[in-house]
């Protein structure tokens, strides 16, 4: 017996029948807070902003038409709530000029060296991440969730399927040659 | 082969979205041009680096915020519709409107008979409403164990909604009906239990909870259940309870009386 799939639960909720948004929320919230959270929110940051992604879905779900996959719509309204995050925050805090919230402490540090040593590649590939301009990594997040496909990302980014392939491509060379200088430094 | 379609098919091979024969000939790219098979090595590098990227776990106060904001736009919306009744109601006094429900009424009445593939809908509805019992129970859950207790009392209101309740949500139920310290949310407890005096657990569960209650309308509540359920188990937690120096009178003889009923 196959479940209800994603698009029908949220046409219903269009419908009226709000209960069902709580099934879409068991479905999807770890991929949500997973694609924050890789995007550089702190985890309390990622989690309020899974929480607005499905206010959001409440307040606009007579826009939802289900001719695109409910996956897309989701993630369109992600990227809006992320980019209204850091539009907020950037008016209130001086921005460094980067917005991924990694604490980056000196080099020279030992427990640095413990750390890097410890998480090894993992902490080094964040740094590198946190240098990538915001749509790249957005694309390289967003390509990170099994089950999406190129061409639900050229929904969610508004181009053409080969289009998206290629942003991922270049994003992927750009992540590989700073993750390199980083190692190198 | 240009830089573009390059990319664009390393993308197809390294994600496995490529048929047999574009695999095979993208493979032999490869193996005859050793420039593009360590651009490709290193994407692939990258590629694996970043499906490793680990994320941690989010908390469960996520949960419980998203089930308190969906419970309190589910009761806005019940409102809302009820008030949407109202007003269309009053509209169908307009002739043309009428005439309307009437087409309407009969396009459903016709489409009821000719229908034949429901079935399909019905299994996907059980799935469904399978899952959303599974939500709602998790609803309960979170509800009962917020701080505010207008949001426990709805969650004693959820649980009424569940027909088939799991052994959990009844020893929450139980759990609140013996600790909770609102007494109106207490009530709403044993009333939501005594659509399940069928299990022999919430038969149990309110008869192990009668020594704990001190308030005189939560005695008075169990001692008139005990009497319809004709529960013996009963008597002696109210035997105990008589034997309270601070008993309220009237409840005293309330007992005495209901201990009667069910001997």
């Amino acid at each position: 017996m196959q479940d209800l799939t994603d698009n029908a639960l949220m046409l219903k909720v269009k419908k009226g029948n709000l209960d069902k948004l709580g099934l879409l929320y068991e479905r999807h919230k770890k991929k949500l807070f997973g694609f924050f959270y890789n995007l550089g929110n702190n985890p309390s940051v990622s989690e309020d902003l899974v929480q607005n992604v499905f206010v959001r879905m409440l307040q606009y779900r007579n826009s939802f038409s289900g001719d695109g996959t409910f996956g897309a719509w989701m993630f369109r309204m992600a990227r809006n709530v992320n980019y209204d995050y850091h539009k907020k925050t950037l008016k209130k805090i001086e921005f460094s000029g980067n917005s991924f919230n990694i604490e980056i402490k000196d080099p020279m540090d030992d427990e640095l060296n413990e750390e890097i040593e410890a998480e090894g590649n993992n902490a080094l590939l964040r740094r590198a991440m946190a240098k990538l301009p915001e749509e790249k990594r957005q694309v390289l997040v967003l390509t990170k969730y099994k089950g999406l496909k190129f061409s639900e990302l050229a929904e969610i980014i508004g181009c053409t399927e080969g289009a998206a392939k290629v942003r991922v491509h270049r994003a992927l060379k750009e992540l590989r040659s700073i993750f390199l200088e980083l190692e190198i430094a | 082969m240009n830089k573009e379609v390059f990319e664009i098919k390393a993308m197809d091979y390294l994600a496995g979205g490529m048929t047999l024969t574009d695999k095979d000939a993208f493979e032999l790219f490869l193996k005859e041009n050793s420039e593009y098979k360590k651009a490709y090595a290193e994407l692939e590098a990258s590629w694996n680096s970043m499906q490793s990227l680990d994320t941690p776990e989010p908390s469960s106060q996520m949960d419980n915020a998203f089930f308190t904001m969906l419970s309190e736009e589910v009761e806005k919306n019940v409102k809302k519709s009820s008030k949407d009744f109202f007003e269309t109601w009053l509209g169908w006094f307009k002739p043309q409107f009428a005439l309307g429900a009437l087409l309407l009424v009969f396009g459903l009445g016709l489409g009821y008979f000719l229908a034949s593939d429901g079935e399909v809908e019905t299994s996907q509805s059980e799935v469904a409403d399978k899952e959303t019992e599974a939500v709602r129970q998790k609803l309960v859950l979170t509800l009962l164990e917020q701080p505010s207790a207008n949001q426990r009392l709805q969650g004693v209101g959820e649980a009424n909604k569940i027909a088939d309740v799991d052994e959990i949500v009844i020893k929450a139920l139980l759990k609140t009906l013996n600790s909770d310290a609102n007494v109106n949310v207490r009530l709403a407890a044993v009333e939501s239990l005594t659509n399940y005096v069928d299990n022999p657990l919430v038969r149990q569960g309110l008869v192990q909870a009668i020594p704990n209650q001190e308030s005189p309308i939560m005695q008075i509540t169990l001692a008139n259940l005990m009497v319809a359920l004709q529960e013996k188990a009963s008597i002696e937690p109210f035997k105990q309870l008589l034997k309270e120096q601070e008993l309220d009178t009237t409840v005293k003889k309330k007992i005495k009386n209901s201990i009667e009923s069910i001997i």
